[in-house]
């Protein structure tokens, strides 16, 4: 993702601002890192990429 | 309840719909009525557009065409892949995973929110109105694809098992419960006997 998506992204839950934690980049995009929002905590990963912004209880990990 | 009104059955559900759904797909809305649907929406070179449910991105790919300002959002893996394979993960489109009840954008973020063939899987779609809403700026447009409510009875028998099917009265409803005013519906159809689209496009409120 590009980090000027920041300026539109926000928690999926409660709709607050989140943090940028990048783990790796390139010239161009955050590659891997997380998104943490600045009210709950929680912590959305960014996967190649793609930020996965799935609320906890849709990620793949989550019991059905 | 329909079998797909719940969560990790639709996702379950898309990891194979996706393995054929280009295929599928353009019987019920092909190319035609996407572009049709797409110029109703008179979107400016610099509009920024969402699309949300984009899946495997045939709609992404004719938004693409109007502006380049173009985001995608989905819930399943599987479908984004065939988007990443038509645009890579780090083309045109900003990609992102999530849920169309509880969208991660912030308030009057785009220009026109876009999304077909998504509602009729959303557990509770007057959320989802909502929140396009929300995300859209203040005379900015939501278009949304839906199927309508098939006339024969055993096809409705069908549509009520499996997913959300609404026709003009229902569609009022929801918009309405949205929180909306001002909008319209216009029915797609690819030819005579073939599935009918239920087309909305709301104004959001200045």
């Amino acid at each position: 993702m590009k980090e000027d998506l920041m300026d539109i992204i926000c928690c999926p839950l409660d709709k607050h601002d989140l943090d940028l934690e990048v783990d790796e980049r390139d010239d161009e995009e955050v590659l891997a890192g997380s998104l943490v929002c600045t009210e709950c905590g929680e912590s959305y990963p960014i996967e190649d990429g793609i930020p996965n912004l799935l609320p906890p209880d849709m990620r793949e990990d989550a019991p059905a | 309840m329909g079998v797909l009104e719940n969560k990790s059955r639709a996702r379950t559900f898309y990891k194979y719909l996706s393995k054929v759904y280009d295929r599928v797909n353009p019987f019920i809305w092909n190319e035609e009525m996407r572009d049709e649907a797409i110029a109703k929406l008179d979107i400016e070179p610099d509009d920024h557009v969402l699309d949300v449910g984009c899946g495997t991105g045939f709609a992404t790919e004719g938004l693409l065409e109007a502006t380049e300002h173009v985001y995608g959002l989905d819930q399943s893996a599987h479908q984004l892949e065939k988007a990443y394979a038509k645009f890579g993960k780090r083309g045109p489109v900003a990609f992102h995973r999530g849920d169309a009840e509880r969208l991660p954008f912030k308030d009057d973020t785009f220009d026109v929110v876009w999304s077909s063939g998504s509602i009729e899987y959303w557990p509770n779609p007057v959320d989802a109105l909502e929140e396009c809403r929300r995300i859209t700026k203040p005379g900015g447009r939501v278009l949304i694809v839906g199927p309508d409510y098939p006339s024969q009875s055993v096809f409705q028998k069908l549509a009520d098992a499996i997913m959300l099917f609404y026709d003009e009265d229902e569609a009022d409803r929801m918009f309405e419960d949205a929180g909306f005013t001002d909008f319209e519906h216009f029915i797609q159809q690819n030819r005579p006997g073939s599935p009918k689209a239920i087309t909305t496009i709301a104004r959001v409120p200045e």
